[in-house]
């Protein structure tokens, strides 16, 4: 907190004793209207029983127990955490490594680190197409590089696994760029003495990895792996572009399930449920990254 | 420092690799998009034999995409202005002033949970809402769930700047006569400018790219934005490949467009972004 002899002018003259909450007002409005509000009147709807949009009458926690007896529910949430464990652990790795080839300061280096985090801008939906173009079993970059070498083009799309791990992929290439832009940045704001004393010292670079980086860099690897993991619970719009789910439900992400039983199977009551499990899941992990944060920074 | 000769050629090495590992996918959308269907579908060739541009006419003649990209760009631009508006004023006052009963520090923090909230969860009540409302299929309610995401984005982000702000200016500014306000906009703004820029790039990147509630509130090229007709060009049930990949490369190409525009500032727009 800055010590600000500002407070003192505030309570000058009456319009700047207002002015505060003249200028906070809009923005809480809007945030207040648009998600507040529609997470309480969910929180509603998810005791609810509806039929044809309509709140039929209330049913209390029907909701909450259904999605547990669901064998739907718990299959999308094991599904979730698979791919949430697998991709936001591969994205770690090759991000650390990435960030730590990418923190010296060479020539081109801007424009490459640039180039190197196009993945994370190009659109959801359109990182989706372009997998669909890489892995489709006809027409697909992969099915054309086995057809130069004469072998058999991999089905990826048709099979359950091949579908989870191109999904997978698809997420490695996508945020990979995100693990490398934080922990660059985690990189670069680490003091030089240890390093320095480590050279001296003649500590070999692998040493020097072990004992310093690392333990440096932890506090900032786990608040990017926390935040990545908690975007990653909620993936839709590529599994909607190249799977939908699919097959069967090897692909289907619990955001997926939630959207398809509002949308297609109209239980508006079971999906708001089902999704604020998912938020309470978020807002724990949240709690824990906004703790990380508060300890790291300010 | 890279000393040994074998050291640079590694270093080289793997980030070629990572080079490569990056573009190829995209390189190979704008391939397929710039192929003949009969090409894609039978010949199985790496590159393209004979250049075509009508994948990209269709797009443009019978699929509305010209509306899509005038959606995307009216929701995208007015959402992140008012946000950055509404959105700076309520960072400066939680940044600077002690409210009543210590109420900036709850909302400060109210905010900072709502922003790592994922929007799936509120996407039912908001469908409902704005079906009462009679706003479904409108770009006003693409707007206004916008900006409301991303106010939360700008106080997230522009609270810790103008925190770095000393305060002696703004005295200073008052002393010479300035309100409060004026001094916030004449001296604190300009200096938070850098903030600003990465605050929007970031915003704009985000908003552009969304797709859940464009999906949930859309359902006509009237208010549908760039992922959706992208998105929609997929599930019939002849996949028309060229369409498809063509759809892509325009769907990304205004916000890469915009990203090599603003390239500067993008790196630190999207690190402080993901962290602060």
């Amino acid at each position: 907190m800055t010590p600000s002899i500002a407070r003192h002018t505030l309570r000058g003259s009456g319009l700047d004793r207002v002015l505060p909450y003249l200028m906070l007002g809009p923005a809480l409005f809007l945030v207040l209207g648009v998600i507040v509000y529609p997470l309480i009147d969910g929180l509603r709807s998810s005791t609810g029983f509806f039929r044809f949009g309509r709140l039929i009458r209330s049913v209390g926690l029907d909701n909450y127990r259904q999605a547990f007896n669901d064998p739907a529910f718990i299959e999308a949430l094991v599904t979730t955490a698979r791919f949430v464990v697998l991709a936001v652990t591969i994205e770690t790795v090759l991000g650390l490594g990435l960030a730590l080839l990418c923190a010296r300061e060479v020539r081109f280096i801007r424009r490459l680190r640039a180039t190197l985090i196009l993945p994370m801008i190009v659109t959801p939906v359109v990182v989706g197409i372009v997998f669909r173009l890489i892995y489709a079993s006809d027409v697909g970059l992969l099915a054309s590089f086995a057809h130069a070498f004469g072998v058999d083009p991999p089905q990826i799309l048709s099979t359950g696994s091949g579908a989870f791990w191109g999904l997978v992929f698809l997420d490695v290439w996508e945020w990979t760029p995100l693990l490398f832009l934080i922990l660059l940045a985690g990189i670069q704001s680490m003091p030089v003495e240890p390093f320095e004393a480590a050279r001296v010292d003649g500590a070999g670079a692998w040493r020097t990895f072990v004992d310093h980086t690392l333990p440096l860099l932890r506090p900032t690897i786990l608040v990017a792996v926390t935040l990545r993991a908690i975007e990653a619970l909620t993936t839709f719009d590529q599994v909607y572009v190249l799977t939908r789910g699919g097959p069967g439900t090897s692909t289907q992400l619990i955001s997926i399930y939630g959207y398809q039983t509002f949308f297609q199977f109209q239980q508006t009551g079971y999906a708001a449920a089902m999704l604020f499990i998912v938020a309470l899941v978020v807002l724990i992990g949240a709690g824990f990254a906004v703790g990380l944060m508060r300890r790291r920074g300010r | 420092m890279i000393r040994s000769l074998a050291g640079r050629i590694g270093w080289s090495v793997a980030v070629l690799a990572a080079l490569v590992f990056a573009v190829t996918p995209l390189i190979w959308m704008v391939l397929t998009s710039v192929k003949s269907n009969r090409e894609i579908t039978q010949d199985g060739s790496l590159l393209p034999e004979a250049l075509t541009i009508a994948n990209y006419v269709s797009l443009f003649s019978g699929r509305q995409f010209g509306a899509y990209l005038t959606n995307s760009i009216i929701v995208t631009t007015l959402s992140v202005a008012l946000a950055l508006a509404l959105g700076t004023m309520a960072a400066y006052v939680l940044a600077r002033f002690r409210l009543w009963a210590g109420m900036q520090r709850y909302v400060g923090f109210g905010l900072l949970m709502v922003r790592l909230l994922p929007p799936i969860v509120i996407i039912v009540p908001i469908f409902l809402a704005a079906q009462q409302l009679g706003l479904l299929n409108t770009q006003l309610s693409l707007i206004v769930v916008y900006a409301t995401f991303n106010v939360t984005i700008v106080v997230w982000m522009m609270e810790s700047f103008f925190r770095e702000i000393p305060v002696d200016l703004e005295e200073a500014a008052m002393v010479d006569g300035d309100t409060r306000f004026t001094a916030f906009r004449r001296i604190v703004l300009p200096l938070a400018a850098p903030g600003l820029v990465a605050t929007g790039i970031f915003a704009v990147i985000t908003t552009y790219n969304e797709f859940l509630f464009a999906l949930v509130l859309t359902s006509t090229p009237a208010a549908e934005t760039m992922p959706i007709g992208a998105a929609t060009l997929i599930g019939r049930i002849n996949v028309d490949w060229g369409a498809m990949s063509a759809a892509g490369v325009i769907g990304a190409l205004p916000i890469v467009v915009f990203s090599i525009f603003v390239q500067k500032h993008l790196v630190r727009g999207l690190t402080m972004g993901a962290v602060k």
